[in-house]
């Protein structure tokens, strides 16, 4: 496949996935974005020669740690909420007046051994309906359902982005400087040494023995 | 086909059934909680209408850096877990970050939109444009790009994706020294307001 035709598949792809639903858009460009921005704070780490390799050790592992909270977050709260916003309005759980006339006008809020599944229902699909085939109901509520899930997945985003990925950094971070700072610590206190010749335990036995008759309890 | 059957027949097995129909059961009770609503006003549905077909990803951006500015610095200021000091470069780093952040990415989110559309163009019945014009075209979709809001969406994501591969780049070259000069500057201000007794 020649340049020119891939970059044709991949411009016929993008129109056929993303034209139609401008939420999902948001969310995978989000995610992709976040990939990226990650990718650029990771090589920062790896590519600067003013870091030595044992800061290196810990830095990257915790950039990539960094990352994985952030995507994870940002994907799976915004694209519920989403799916959320895009589920009501499906369902006719959230409507417009004329998308309401509509389904009141066939019979789809009383439930009948013909429509098991009535506006509200969880299974319940406008697209799947048979009225969906009609042009006047079917912009009305497609323009709908994009906004709506546009707002949810932008609520979605502002949660994860501003609320929950800080506070769970933040208690990464925390966490992760007490771990050093304990390990800095531990290096700069001197530890019990053995005498040369036996092991630790021996010698804490020995001095066990020696004296343990002294202690008054 | 082996595994199609296998799956096909444990659906049928009685304790699949019987998860199966307390999990949906469960889900209904839950999207039940969510009260059912019918939206009259017209300015809203206008607005959500609106939102739907011109909120794309820089004005998401701009959303999340203004709530960012809003959220993210009193959620660094209430972290107790780390000492006073640390709190103030975090704070200033946060504020920095946003501010690099969300500048370059809405402008070159916005720029590569405009640079997408500008190289999207169809031609209209006899006239011929230069082939860079239609660069970004999807050509073997001539029929489909006649609907205006898709093709409209179609180049939104496209200059996203572009975006995205510049701001690779971007992110090296000006968000990185930009915030790095944000942050110091920031800490700089900090120490002086606490040099003339502010709080």
């Amino acid at each position: 496949m020649g340049l020119s035709s891939a970059f044709e598949t991949l411009k016929v792809s993008l129109f056929n996935r993303y034209s139609h639903d401008p939420g999902k858009i948001l969310v995978h460009t989000g995610v992709l974005g976040w990939i990226l921005s990650s990718l650029a704070q990771v090589s920062a780490v790896v590519f600067n020669n003013k870091i030595s390799p044992d800061q290196k050790s810990f830095l990257i592992p915790q950039e990539i740690a960094d990352a994985t909270v952030n995507i994870l977050s940002f994907f799976l709260v915004t694209s519920s909420f989403t799916a959320l916003g895009k589920k009501l309005v499906s369902t006719g759980k959230l409507r417009t007046p004329h998308i309401d006339k509509f389904l009141r006008s066939h019979g789809l809020f009383e439930k009948s051994a013909q429509n098991p599944n009535v506006v509200g229902d969880f299974k319940f699909n406008i697209e799947k309906l048979p009225i969906y085939a009609d042009e006047n109901l079917k912009k009305d509520y497609k323009n709908f359902k994009n906004g709506v899930g546009v707002i949810t997945g932008t609520v979605g985003s502002i949660l994860s982005c501003n609320i929950i990925t800080p506070i769970l950094r933040n208690n990464i971070a925390a966490h992760q400087q007490k771990e050093i700072l304990a390990r800095k610590q531990q290096m700069t206190t001197p530890q019990l040494r053995a005498p040369k010749g036996i092991s630790i335990q021996q010698y804490q036995n020995m001095a066990y023995r020696q004296h343990s008759g002294a202690l008054k309890v | 086909m082996t595994s199609v059957l296998s799956i096909n027949s444990i659906k049928n097995w009685t304790v699949y059934k019987t998860v199966s129909d307390h999990a949906q059961k469960i889900e209904q009770k839950l999207f039940d909680t969510i009260p059912d609503s019918m939206l009259t006003k017209k300015k809203t549905l206008d607005n959500i209408d609106w939102i739907g077909k011109k909120i794309t990803s820089p004005e998401n951006r701009l959303i999340l850096g203004v709530t960012a500015l809003a959220s993210q610095p009193f959620i660094d200021l209430n972290n107790k877990k780390v000492d006073k000091e640390t709190r103030k470069v975090s704070v200033a780093r946060t504020v920095a970050k946003i501010l690099a952040g969300t500048l370059t990415g809405v402008l070159i989110r916005r720029g590569c939109i405009k640079w997408v559309d500008a190289m999207s163009k169809v031609a209209k019945e006899g006239e011929k444009l230069p082939k860079y014009k239609q660069f970004f075209t999807p050509t073997r979709l001539i029929n489909e790009i006649k609907d205006a809001d898709k093709f409209e969406q179609y180049k939104n994501v496209l200059g996203t994706v572009v975006a995205l591969g510049v701001m690779l780049f971007t992110n090296f070259l000006i968000d990185a020294p930009l915030t790095k000069y944000l942050t110091n500057l920031f800490v700089d201000k900090a120490n002086q307001h606490q040099k003339e007794g502010g709080k």
